[in-house]
């Protein structure tokens, strides 16, 4: 199976978190261009790695056959980023709250709370015949971004 | 993400440096931290000047080395902390967990 695929705006990796920054590269030069600023940038960079662990973690359970696939739409106002798995899917609502006192010391779990606190609007999908797909949006003139 | 350590007055800081993500990389600062509660060294302040940013998973490694240190009787504080990672410990709450200082000179002076 070929490792990386690169097509115009989207890049798709093998399940294995070893090419995170491989994604982030792709996405952070593609979006460098179209001037985010630096604060924009670095909150769809976190949010997309973290869409892209959950996809290999917890989507894909790791299986090495299995593929991620990362897809930027960019649009005059808004940046759309798709991140597709080939899991079975989760219940976003059944994620215990990280900032929950008894959950503060948690090593994990918070991939999906800081998504939906760095972008504009986070939808999931779950496909009917398996595979998760994540849609986030972040505004160009977003207030989330200006204020950090 | 590149890592160089060293020791000062007593104290062991870490200066991750890049972007702190998951993968390789992640790794190589929490086995760091581990290693240092196998020496015994349990004063440690991650400097994170030069961190750009950081996402869940460099969270969960600093919380993994703070619990780790602190249930060995030492101590991990964060120093230089950048305006986006302020923000996520912000967000998150940790703001509330870590001790945080706006210089290495203070970080280190704080183990007195």
């Amino acid at each position: 199976m070929k490792k990386i695929i690169k097509k115009k705006n989207t890049i798709s990796i093998p399940s294995s978190l070893d090419y995170l920054k491989d994604v982030d590269f792709f996405v952070e030069k593609k979006l460098k261009r179209i001037g985010l600023n630096e604060s924009q940038l670095a909150d769809v960079a976190i949010s997309v790695t973290e869409a892209v662990t959950n996809a290999v973690v917890h989507g894909n359970k790791g299986e090495p056959n299995k593929r991620v696939w990362v897809n930027l739409e960019i649009k005059p106002d808004e940046v759309v980023i798709t991140v597709k798995d080939q899991g079975n899917g989760f219940d976003p609502s059944a994620i215990p709250c990280p900032i929950e006192k008894e959950n503060i010391l948690r090593k994990v779990g918070r991939g999906i709370f800081i998504l939906r606190s760095l972008m504009d609007q986070v939808d999931f999908i779950f496909k009917p015949r398996g595979g998760t797909l994540v849609r986030m949006i972040k505004y160009l003139n977003s207030r989330k971004s200006s204020s950090r | 993400m590149k890592l160089s350590t060293h020791e000062e007055k007593g104290v062991v800081i870490i200066s991750p440096k890049g972007k702190i993500m998951g993968g390789p990389d992640a790794t190589m600062l929490h086995d760091q931290l581990h290693e240092l509660i196998g020496q015994n060294k349990k004063r440690v302040v991650i400097d994170l000047g030069k961190v750009d940013w950081m996402n869940s998973t460099g969270l969960g490694i600093l919380i993994s080395g703070l619990t780790t240190m602190r249930n060995n009787g030492g101590e991990l504080k964060l120093a230089n902390v950048t305006e986006k990672i302020q923000s996520l410990l912000t967000i998150t709450k940790l703001i509330t967990v870590f001790e945080s200082y706006d210089s290495l000179e203070e970080a280190i002076a704080s183990f007195k």
